[in-house]
């Protein structure tokens, strides 16, 4: 039996529809479980509030790619507007507008979840076998030499000549034609995301697919048929129409940490650990000159990482330090990170073709909240605290350093007001650096953590297998239940946690 | 990327800023409205008064002022495109994003004492009392700043007349050289 993918804004549903597993989310962690269950036999409806794009209508334009495939159309922050907080909306969810990086979670971090939060079946033997299929649904591959552009090798360049550790890392690119607009979808569908692997597999097994399908509620979740209520949005994604009801016995909820946890806060349903424990990682962009072209724009975006200063054993935080990426940004993004607005900004602008750029990125405790005001609308609460801002200087040395090492002529941190270094002589500077809500032009990429698996109902808001504590059949698949970062890059951790848990789920 | 720029401001937060600045508009409400003066009509606008379009008209242009783009370039209205943008959005983000053009508009007033509304501030003073909120101490008003930022330079650095200025060939999908 073939499934299919309707597209609400065009085709009402029935007004009332029951099935067996409803999944709310369509990226890694609901297309893995939608896969599964539906080869197993059973009936599955994924709801994606997203619209389908794929080939030409990913047109690699900032402003209209954004808007369309970004949850709250890119523009959703931390309450304090200090952390962009990117959040894929459409089928296939992040892995439709990640950078394609690929890196499992560790046998460090498996074992930091068993001995610190009590997750036994959590270890790195139980993980491998789901990890490995992880990487065979991505294609992981290393990329070879000759797609490495020159923004990745000049990171490498410097972290070489200062003997630090480096990699290039895994990817789930197959076909790539170097359009450098990853974060904004392949419009060469060279990614082999969820779009292109689970959800054709779902699909031929059977599992139907809703676009365009915003769950705004869950009722009767102590119930053997929980009632979700759903509403069509419009072509766009903008406004809700019709409500329609969806009947399930069992509901996967994989929607990410933000959007997880905001459906079961808004139903009220799960303990006071809903919401609570956001790990939003936080990455920092820096931008680099140098004499001569760069030409970031084109070729594979991040693909080498400095991992000297990561650590993955920590006995507090499992994995933390920090790593250095290369990456690259077309235009409109750019143009928006920078913190000088016109004549400066264009200034800055001009050297597009000369520019290097990395992404500080961070692994954090989980300290953020997730919130729903009585007004219905969404609070992401997060603050970096003073240990977070030593590092993130610490990590801005670094990536001066290794820039430097590789030739540059400026590094420039886009702060208000904006850091420029142009020797390693003018590194005491960056002690300058506050880091004061929105001054900074920090990124979250993998939201982690709101729904947190525990053995203890006291300790987390889902038990080992996802079930959400106080409800009876409905569940977690996603980041939500990580207990504290998992990985650099999420989309593999979370398919190897999808699938693991999706058939426990079916043995049980 | 950051689209819905005003996430972060609430009716309270704008009110306390204006009040603790001295109660110079909770005073004075009367002078400043005749301070703003009247705005041309501007036809088709969807969210947006004819006052706080000429808040973001000003604003966009003192950022990028006609002759920014090689001549011949289609013209963008910016401020249009926010208006247009905002039309799509919940009403507590357009509200938000009005009372935070209301606060520009009344920034030289308010937090520099001066006889004078944004609008009418020279494009190099707009430009310079910009900053001023992008660095300042009131992290409200540095949120405006950013949100405005974020807002116009996606736009204008995302349409392809602009690209000429710093040599971007385009992306591959839609013909730009490899």
């Amino acid at each position: 039996m073939s499934g299919s993918i309707t597209h609400c804004a065009e085709v009402a549903p029935p007004a009332e529809l029951t099935v067996d597993c409803c999944v709310v989310g369509s990226g890694s962690g609901g297309a893995t479980a939608a896969w599964e269950l539906a080869k197993a036999g059973r009936e599955v409806l994924v709801l994606e509030e997203g619209g389908d794009f794929t080939g030409p209508k990913l047109t690699g334009r900032d402003g209209a790619m954004y808007d369309q495939l970004y949850m709250d159309r890119g523009g959703r922050t931390t309450s304090d507007l200090s952390i962009s907080v990117l959040q894929g909306r459409v089928l296939g969810g992040g892995g439709v507008i990640n950078a394609c990086d690929v890196v499992p979670i560790s046998d460090a971090v498996a074992r930091h979840w068993q001995k610190k939060y009590g997750l036994t079946d959590f270890g790195p033997e139980q993980l491998e076998p789901f990890r490995a299929r992880a990487l065979e649904d991505l294609s992981a591959n290393t990329p070879d030499e000759s797609q490495l552009n020159r923004n990745n090798r000049l990171l490498r360049q410097g972290a070489e000549a200062l003997g630090w550790k480096g990699e290039v890392m895994l990817h789930n690119r197959v076909g790539c034609v170097g359009s450098a607009t990853c974060l904004i979808g392949c419009g060469f569908d060279a990614k082999r995301n969820p779009r292109f692997v689970a959800i054709p597999g779902a699909l031929a097994a059977g599992a139907r697919f809703f676009t365009r399908a915003r769950v705004t509620r869950i009722d009767d979740a102590g119930q053997e048929l929980k009632r979700l209520t759903v509403r069509r949005l419009d072509a766009k994604g903008y406004h809700e129409g019709d409500a329609f009801t969806v009947k399930a016995r069992t509901v996967i909820l994989a929607a990410n940490a933000i959007a997880s946890a905001q459906l079961l806060l808004r139903s009220g349903l799960g303990n006071e650990h809903v919401g609570r424990h956001l790990s939003l990682q936080p990455q920092l962009p820096v931008t680099v000159r140098f004499d001569d072209e760069v030409r970031f724009f084109r070729g594979i975006p991040q693909a080498y990482a400095v991992t000297e200063f990561e650590q993955h054993e920590h006995p507090e935080h499992g994995w933390w330090g920090f790593r250095i990426e290369a990456i690259a940004g077309t235009p409109g993004i750019v143009g928006s990170l920078l913190p000088e607005l016109g004549a400066p900004g264009l200034e800055r602008m001009r050297d597009y073709g000369k520019l290097a750029a990395s992404l500080l990125l961070l692994p954090d405790a989980p300290q953020g909240r997730v919130r729903v005001e009585p007004s219905g609308r969404l609070r992401i609460d997060y603050a970096l605290d003073e240990e977070q801002k030593g590092r993130f200087r610490d990590a801005v040395r670094a990536a001066a350093r290794a820039y430097f090492a590789a030739g540059a002529k400026e590094i420039y941190v886009p702060t208000v007001p904006p850091l420029r270094l142009s020797s390693e002589a003018e590194l005491p500077k960056v002690d300058s650096l506050t880091f004061a809500p929105a001054t900074a032009p920090f990124l979250s990429a993998h939201q982690q953590g709101t729904v947190r698996f525990s053995p203890g109902e006291k300790d987390g808001g889902a038990a080992p297998d996802g079930r959400v504590y106080g409800t009876k059949g409905v569940y977690v698949f996603d980041s939500s239940g990580f207990p504290s970062s998992a990985s650099s890059h999420t989309m593999a951790p979370i398919i190897t946690v999808s699938r693991m848990l999706t058939q426990r789920l079916l043995a049980g | 990327m950051t689209l819905r720029p005003f996430g972060a401001i609430s009716r309270r937060g704008v009110l306390k800023l204006a009040l603790g600045a001295g109660g110079v508009v909770a005073g004075g409400v009367g002078g400043v409205f005749a301070l703003r003066g009247s705005a041309p009509t501007v036809e088709g606008l969807a969210v947006l008064s004819a006052h706080e379009y000429r808040t973001m008209a000003a604003l966009a242009s003192a950022a990028f002022p006609d002759g920014t783009l090689p001549a011949g370039s289609p013209s963008l209205d910016l401020a249009r495109a926010f208006d247009t943008y905002l039309a799509d959005e919940p009403r507590w983000a357009q509200d938000e994003a009005k009372q935070a053009l209301f606060l520009l508009e009344l920034g030289p007033l308010v937090f520099e004492r001066r006889l004078a509304t944004f609008s009418h501030l020279s494009p190099a003073e707009r430009v310079a009392h910009f900053e001023g909120w992008a660095r300042s101490s009131s992290e409200l008003r540095r949120q405006v700043a950013t949100g405005f930022r974020k807002f116009l330079c996606l736009l204008f650095y995302d349409q392809p007349a602009a690209w000429t200025l710093f040599g971007y060939p385009g992306p591959m999908i839609s013909g730009g050289a490899p």
